[in-house]
């Protein structure tokens, strides 16, 4: 056992390494040869060359690429993740406030794939080829194929923009200037709960739809495989209940691999809120990542780049020991 | 031989009954055809290039005009029935939509074609050497592998395209250069169990080159999965393109794609006025998609139908 953990967290150590490494390269180093250098960036417009050699220095790009790469790990080993150059203030100041709106986006998300997938799921595999089978499978497909920067901005057109000219799905029922739901911003858990959940609710469906129709299929796939498992033949045979045998039994098989899934999609999950926050002008690590980007502000990015590196890898290793403790053939199985 | 044939036959035969799957290889086939020879037809017969702006096209309050409308006259007030209609309506530089969309089309499946198969070409190179190999090619290669499926590479990727700059060859390769791994992972799976099955080892018995075993005897085993996989990458690369395109660092404009007008219509937030100008780019990307995603479907329930349910 503490030869599966060890193994599982130095594999984790490595994957943050490489990708902050590539981080690294990209926007330090690769990012030089085009004319972009982070002094030039950092010493606002048009410096003198003295004022620019003494940037290069403050930054410490002046030094070999070893010794500036040696650092760089130091730093976010102790926490460090530098200056904005923009923003004129340290990055870990900015990272976390946004970490928690990002969070805020994610989790819920999950709730609501979670609760949209798991019935629908469940319902097709009992009932395979029934009329509720198709129809949440064309759902499903339809669901994978909608892209996530198009049903966000739809949502926020017809749910929240549209009521305020008094109008629903097309139709003059509504008094001019009603408000389903807030067109976009965001309001801290802190600040006030309610708020909060109903300024997410929006973004919440429009990160849930992708993944509740994947999830959907997931659902399906798996527990029909288990319901053809001979365990359940014996289980039926001696009379137990659909429901004892769903939850008791079937559930219990499916949840460990559903865990595994989840905790890939949420380690990926920026990949997604980056649009539904760049919609909603959510100031999570997504809307910060892409700004910074585009304002070449390196040491936010790596920042971004970096944290989100650890909590992708982290959500893995935690599943992945999670599922190793749950079942011990993952221990020695995988290498 | 034969037996390849007779195992061949009965998946092209199950896939040709599959009634969604060839509705949507017949829509595949259509946006190939508006690709291709559509773009330009739709430019001639509207007289409308797709990087041409038509002041006409824009009211005198900055509005584009909508769906099936005409241009207006030089008050920019009253409509000038003479000049021809905008079928899908203008953006907001009074470029005619439709061809736009039909030149966008063109973009989405050159780069999501090119930087699949350029993502094969890679994958399936890095995939048979670890898969053969092992050691620590191998284990470069799976840690590498690791690394890419548990990020959120989008980040890294629109950061490669800022540094790297616009251009659609560059879009083209910093996507495969963010999907190689999904076929390196199933040549390198495939390779390891095919190279202890028998016949390999009778092939290498006789005295077959690694080069020959690898790509006469191993490959082949895995076309199948690559096919329905690869149909999913193109999909996702469709997709993977016009979300660079949306986040502004995809095929620079004014070349026309889906992914820009999309961004266009909803950053200017003049889609809420017009709604046409998110609906309808949004649209042409979802029935792409759907037409991928049933035709991958399709393919897996053919080629695998233990799969099938």
């Amino acid at each position: 056992m503490t030869r599966f953990v060890l193994r599982r967290l130095g594999g984790g150590v490595v994957q943050v390494v490489i990708i902050t490494f590539l981080a690294w390269m990209l926007f330090f180093v690769i990012a030089r040869y085009t004319g972009a250098t982070p002094a030039l960036r950092a010493a606002g417009r048009n410096p003198s060359p003295e004022r620019l050699a003494e940037v290069s220095h403050k930054l410490g790009t002046d030094q070999s690429y070893v010794v500036q790469y040696a650092r760089f790990l130091k730093n976010i080993f102790v926490g460090n993740f530098g200056y904005s150059f923009n923003q004129r203030r340290p990055v870990s100041d900015i990272l976390f406030p946004a970490a928690r709106a990002t969070a805020s986006v994610v989790l819920g998300g999950v709730v609501v794939w979670m609760l949209v997938a798991v019935p629908v799921g469940a319902y097709g595999a009992l009932r395979p080829r029934s009329m509720g089978d198709v129809m949440g499978r064309t759902f499903a497909i339809l669901g994978m194929s909608i892209p996530i920067f198009w049903v966000a901005p739809m949502l926020s057109y017809f749910l929240a923009f549209q009521p305020t000219q008094g109008v629903l799905f097309g139709l003059h029922v509504l008094p001019k200037g009603t408000r389903i739901f807030p067109i976009d911003g965001y309001v801290r858990l802190g600040t006030n709960p309610g708020q909060w959940a109903h300024h997410l609710l929006l973004p919440w469906l429009a990160y849930a739809t992708t993944f509740a129709a994947i999830y959907a299929r997931y659902v399906r796939t798996l527990t029909i495989e288990q319901l053809s498992e001979d365990y359940v033949r014996t289980a039926l045979a001696k009379g137990m209940r659909t429901s004892r045998l769903l939850i008791r039994h079937v559930g219990r098989n499916v949840s460990p691999i559903l865990t595994v899934l989840l905790g890939v999609d949420i380690g990926i999950a920026l990949g997604g809120t980056l649009f539904v926050e760049t919609v909603f002008n959510i100031p999570g690590l997504g809307y910060t990542g892409i700004n910074s980007i585009q304002t070449l502000d390196y040491p936010l990015v790596t920042g971004v780049i970096t944290f989100a590196a650890i909590v992708a890898v982290g959500a893995n290793t935690v599943v992945d020991l999670a599922h190793g403790f749950l079942d011990p053939r993952v221990r020695v199985g995988r290498g | 031989m034969t037996t390849v044939v007779a195992a061949r036959t009965p998946a092209l035969r199950r896939l040709r009954r599959d009634v969604p799957a060839m509705i949507s290889a017949g829509i595949l086939g259509l946006l190939i055809i508006i690709a291709t020879i559509g773009a330009p037809l739709a430019a001639h017969f509207t007289g409308h290039p797709p990087t041409k702006q038509y002041p006409d096209a824009i009211a005198i309050d900055g509005l584009p005009i909508g769906v099936m409308q005409h241009p207006y006259l030089s008050d920019g007030i009253t409509r000038d029935p003479s000049a021809g209609r905008f079928i899908l309506g203008a953006d907001r530089l009074g470029r005619d939509q439709l061809v736009r969309l039909f030149y966008g089309a063109r973009i989405s499946l050159i780069v999501a074609f090119g930087a699949t198969g350029l993502a094969m070409l890679i994958g399936i190179t890095l995939g048979l050497l670890a898969g053969y190999k092992g050691g620590w090619l191998d284990a470069v290669i799976s840690r590498m592998i690791e690394t890419a499926m548990a990020f959120p590479s989008l980040l890294l990727a629109v950061g490669l395209s800022v540094v790297v700059g616009p251009g659609l060859f560059n879009v083209l390769f910093v996507i495969a250069l963010f999907t190689w791994f999904y076929p390196a992972r199933i040549v390198r799976n495939a390779t390891m169990s095919g190279a202890r099955l028998l016949y390999v080892d009778s092939a290498r018995s006789v005295g077959a080159r690694p080069r020959r075993l690898l790509l006469v005897h191993i490959l082949p085993q895995v076309w199948g999965p690559l096919l329905v996989f690869g149909t999913s990458i193109v999909a996702n690369n469709i997709l993977f393109e016009s979300g660079l395109s949306y986040l502004g660092v995809g095929v620079p404009p004014p070349t026309a794609s889906w992914g820009q007008m999309l961004s266009d219509g909803v950053n200017s937030g003049l889609y809420r006025v017009v709604p046409a100008l998110a609906v309808v780019p949004g649209l042409a990307l979802v029935a792409t998609m759907l037409a991928f995603n049933l035709l991958g479907d399709g393919l897996r329930d053919a080629i695998d139908p233990k799969a099938r349910r």
